[in-house]
C-alpha cells in the first residue's frame, strides 16, 4: 500500500514546512511552485516525492524554445503524408500521428503520476499562462480527432523556478508556493549524512565552516550550493586530506568555487 | 472566518485574491492545518504569498492579527497536557504551599511579593513573546514559582515546526523585501510591442509550407513532395545605448531593471548595448563603468550596426549647454573633434527609429533644463517609465 503522505526519504532530507507545502499541494490538488537558489535541491524534491509515495515520475524539462503546446501533443503531419503516398494501413485514422507530450502522458496514465515541470522560467514570459486552463481543469482539447484528454488521475504537479524570469500573476494565484531556504547548519549536516552517512565529524565540520565562511563573503559572485559543498566533501574524502589544513589550504576549492574572480577572494579573504 | 486577517494582509500591501483565500478556507475544511496555529502560518503563506519577498509582509499581518490568538490557543493545548500529568500538579501545588508558607516564615512583605512577581510576570511576557494571558491566569493561582517548570512544558510542547511566531519575530524573510521592485515583467511586456515578423532570416525550415508541398506534388505527379519552409521570426534588431554618467547614479536601480528586461527578452533578432558618458562622442563603451580603451567607435558602429537597428537612448540628457555644443566634448574620452550636439545628429541621419528615454524627464517644455529641451527636439523623448517604454515601442514600430 502506497504512502499518501510525503515524509523525507533516504536521500532527501526535507525541512517540515517543505513537508507540509507538499502534503498541502496534494489535498487541495494544486500545482506547487517551488522556488530557491541553484542548488537547493529544487528538482531532486520531485523525485523525492515520487520515491516516496511510491509513484511514477514523469518530467518535462523546460528550455527556452518550449512551447506548451509542446506539452499537450504533436501532430505528425509529415509523417502522415508519406505514409499516404505509400497507402499504409490506418493512414485515414490521424489519432495514429498524434503523440502525446509530457502532460498528455501524465493525464492518460492508468495511475496518479508525478508530473515535474522543470524549470519553468526558462521558456517564453507567456509560456505559464497558455497552460492556465490545463492545468486547472486537468484536460485539453485535440483538435484533430476532436477528443478531449481528461487526466484520469489528477497528477500532483510540481514546478520549479530559479527566477530567472518573473511569473504571470494569474499563474502564481493558482499555485501553492514554498521558497526552499537555504539549508541552516543542522539540516546541512542532516543533508551531508544522507550522502556520506560514514562522514568524519571533524572533516565535516571544518568543511562546513569554510562553506558559510565562503557564503558570507560579500564580494563573492556565485555563492556556492548545497551541491557544490557535497562534491567537496567526497572530494576531500576521497583524497584523505586532514581536517586541520583544511582552512588554511584550501584542497579543491575549485569544487566550490567556479569563478576566477572568486577563487582570488576566498584564496584572501579566508584564513 | 478569519476576514480581520483578510483586510489586515491587503493593508499590509498584500494582494491576495478571492481565489487564493477560499483556497485557504478549503485547506481549513479539510484539515490540513491540524488546528494548529503555527501549521496555520505555514498553510496560510503556502496558499497567499507567491514570492520570497512578500513574506516579510504576510509575517507582519499575521503577527498583527493573531499575537494574542496564539498564546490561548498553543499554551492551552500544552496546559491541557500538562494538566494530564496529576502528580506532577501535586507536586506543583505543594511546592506553591510550601512557597506561600516560607513568605509567611520569613514575614516578607505581602505586597513586595507581588511586586516582585509581577515584574517577572513582565519579564517573561517580553521572552515568550506574548505569553501574558496564560502566565496571569497561573499567576492568580500563585504558581509563581514554576515559571521554569513551564517554561519547559512549553519548550517540549513544540513538535518539528519552529513556532510560527519564532519565525515571525525573528523576521527572516526582511532581507528579501523590496517594496520598489519595479516589476520589470512589466518592462518585458513592453518591450514585446517591439515585433516584426519575418520569414527571411537565416534559421533552418521547420514549418510545411502546405502551399508549395500542394504545387509541387501536382507537378511530380501526384508524386508527394514536401516543401518546408522557414518558421515565422521576429526580425526587431535592438541597439540600447545607455548613459552611465554620474547623475544617473541614483536610477542605477532603474537602468538596471531595463537592462534586464532587454537581456532576458529573447525574441528579438539581435541586441547590442553600448554605453556612453553625458553624451555620445565618438567613442561608445563597452561596459557601464566607462573605462578607457574599453570602448568601440561610435563610426564603426554606424557601419557595422546597419540603420535597421531601433535604437533606444537611454539617459538623463542633463549635461551643461555648454558641454552640448562644445567642440571639445566632455572631460573624459575623446569627441572626434564634433560637438556632442553633432554627435546626435549623426546618429539620427543613420537610424531610421530612435528613441531617448528619460528618467527624470521635465513634463513639456522645460526652458529651465536647456539641453533637454534641445535633444527632445532631435529625438522623442519619453520618460522612463512603463507607460513611457510602451508609448515609446509604439513609436519605434511606427511606419512613419
Amino acid at each position: 500500500m502506497a504512502n499518501t503522505e510525503f515524509s523525507s526519504t533516504q536521500d532527501y532530507v526535507a525541512s517540515e514546512e517543505l513537508l507540509a507545502s507538499v502534503n498541502v499541494a496534494i489535498a487541495l490538488q494544486k500545482p506547487l511552485l517551488i522556488k530557491g537558489e541553484p542548488g537547493t535541491g529544487k528538482t531532486m524534491l520531485a523525485q523525492a516525492v515520487a520515491n516516496s509515495l511510491g509513484k511514477k515520475l514523469i518530467i518535462w524539462n523546460i528550455k527556452s524554445t518550449t512551447k506548451a503546446q509542446d506539452g499537450l501533443y504533436m501532430y505528425d503531419t509529415i509523417q502522415r503524408l508519406y505514409d499516404g503516398q505509400f497507402g499504409v494501413e490506418g493512414v485515414d485514422d490521424i489519432a495514429r500521428y498524434i503523440k502525446l507530450g509530457k502532460l498528455g502522458e501524465a493525464f492518460e496514465s492508468d495511475e496518479q503520476v508525478i508530473l515535474l515541470i522543470d524549470e519553468i522560467d526558462k521558456a517564453d514570459l507567456e509560456f505559464p499562462n497558455d497552460l492556465l486552463w490545463e492545468l486547472d481543469q486537468m484536460e485539453f482539447y485535440i483538435h484533430e480527432t476532436k477528443r478531449t484528454v481528461k487526466a484520469k488521475h489528477r497528477p500532483i504537479v510540481i514546478i520549479t523556478s530559479n527566477a530567472e524570469k518573473e511569473l504571470p500573476d494569474a499563474f502564481l494565484r493558482r499555485c501553492i508556493f514554498h521558497y526552499i531556504d537555504f539549508p541552516d547548519a543542522g539540516l546541512m549536516e542532516e543533508i551531508i549524512k544522507t550522502h556520506y552517512p560514514n562522514v568524519e565529524e571533524n572533516l565535516m565540520q571544518n568543511a562546513m565552516q569554510v562553506f558559510y565562511d565562503i557564503r558570507a563573503l560579500r564580494d563573492v559572485r556565485k555563492k556556492p550550493s548545497t551541491s557544490e559543498l557535497i562534491d567537496w566533501i567526497n572530494a576531500l574524502q576521497i583524497s584523505g586530506i586532514s581536517a586541520d589544513t583544511l582552512r588554511s589550504k584550501l584542497p579543491f576549492v575549485g569544487v566550490v568555487v567556479k569563478k576566477d574572480e572568486d577563487l582570488e577572494t576566498v584564496r584572501q579573504e579566508i584564513h | 472566518m478569519f476576514s480581520k486577517f483578510f483586510y489586515t494582509l491587503k493593508e499590509k500591501g498584500l494582494e491576495v485574491s478571492l481565489g487564493e483565500w477560499l483556497d485557504l478556507q478549503e485547506a481549513l475544511d479539510k484539515g490540513l492545518c491540524e488546528s494548529s496555529l503555527t501549521q496555520f502560518y505555514y498553510v496560510a503563506r503556502m496558499i497567499l504569498v507567491k514570492s520570497e519577498t512578500e513574506f516579510d509582509k504576510f509575517d507582519m499581518a499575521f503577527e498583527e492579527c493573531f499575537k494574542g490568538v496564539k498564546t490561548e490557543t498553543e499554551i492551552g493545548k500544552n496546559m491541557l497536557r500538562w494538566l494530564d500529568k496529576s502528580d506532577m500538579i501535586e507536586l506543583a501545588h505543594e511546592e506553591a504551599r510550601k512557597h506561600l508558607n516560607q513568605v509567611e516564615e520569613i514575614q516578607v512583605d505581602k505586597e513586595d511579593v507581588e511586586q516582585k512577581f509581577k515584574q517577572r510576570l513582565k519579564d517573561q511576557n517580553e521572552e515568550h513573546n506574548g505569553g501574558s494571558f496564560w502566565i496571569g491566569t497561573m499567576g492568580k493561582t500563585s504558581f509563581g514559582n514554576m515559571g521554569g517548570n513551564v517554561g519547559g512544558v512549553r519548550v517540549g510542547g513544540q513538535t518539528g515546526y519552529q513556532s510560527a511566531f519564532a519565525v515571525v519575530g525573528a523576521r527572516k524573510y526582511r532581507d528579501f523585501r523590496d517594496d520598489k521592485v519595479i516589476d520589470n515583467r512589466q518592462f518585458q511586456m513592453a518591450l514585446r510591442r517591439l515585433r516584426q515578423f519575418s520569414t527571411k532570416l537565416d534559421i533552418p525550415k521547420s514549418e510545411l509550407d502546405i502551399d508549395q508541398t500542394i504545387d509541387k506534388t501536382c507537378n511530380n505527379g501526384g508524386y508527394l513532395q514536401i516543401e518546408m519552409m522557414k518558421p515565422r521570426k521576429n526580425a526587431v534588431k535592438l541597439l540600447l545605448l545607455m548613459d552611465s554618467g554620474g547623475t544617473m547614479i541614483p536610477y542605477t536601480r532603474l537602468m538596471n531593471d531595463l537592462f534586464q528586461s532587454v537581456n532576458k527578452s529573447n525574441h528579438f533578432k539581435d541586441v547590442k548595448v553600448y554605453y556612453f558618458h553625458n553624451c555620445i562622442y565618438s567613442k561608445l563603451y563597452k561596459t557601464p563603468e566607462c573605462e578607457n580603451g574599453d570602448w568601440i567607435d561610435t563610426e564603426w558602429m554606424f557601419r557595422n550596426v546597419g540603420s535597421d537597428y531601433k535604437v533606444i537612448i537611454v539617459g538623463d540628457a542633463a549635461m551643461a549647454p555648454e558641454e552640448l555644443y562644445s567642440n571639445t566634448g566632455n572631460y573624459r574620452g575623446p569627441n572626434g573633434g564634433l560637438s556632442g550636439f553633432e554627435w546626435l545628429h549623426l546618429m539620427k541621419r543613420h537610424y531610421k527609429k530612435i528613441v531617448w528615454m528619460n528618467p527624470k524627464m521635465a513634463p513639456g517644455r522645460a526652458p529651465w533644463r536647456e539641453a533637454e529641451t534641445v535633444i527632445k527636439e532631435i529625438f522623442p523623448m519619453y520618460k522612463l517609465t512603463v507607460k513611457g517604454l510602451n508609448e515609446a515601442m509604439v513609436k519605434l514600430m511606427a511606419n512613419k
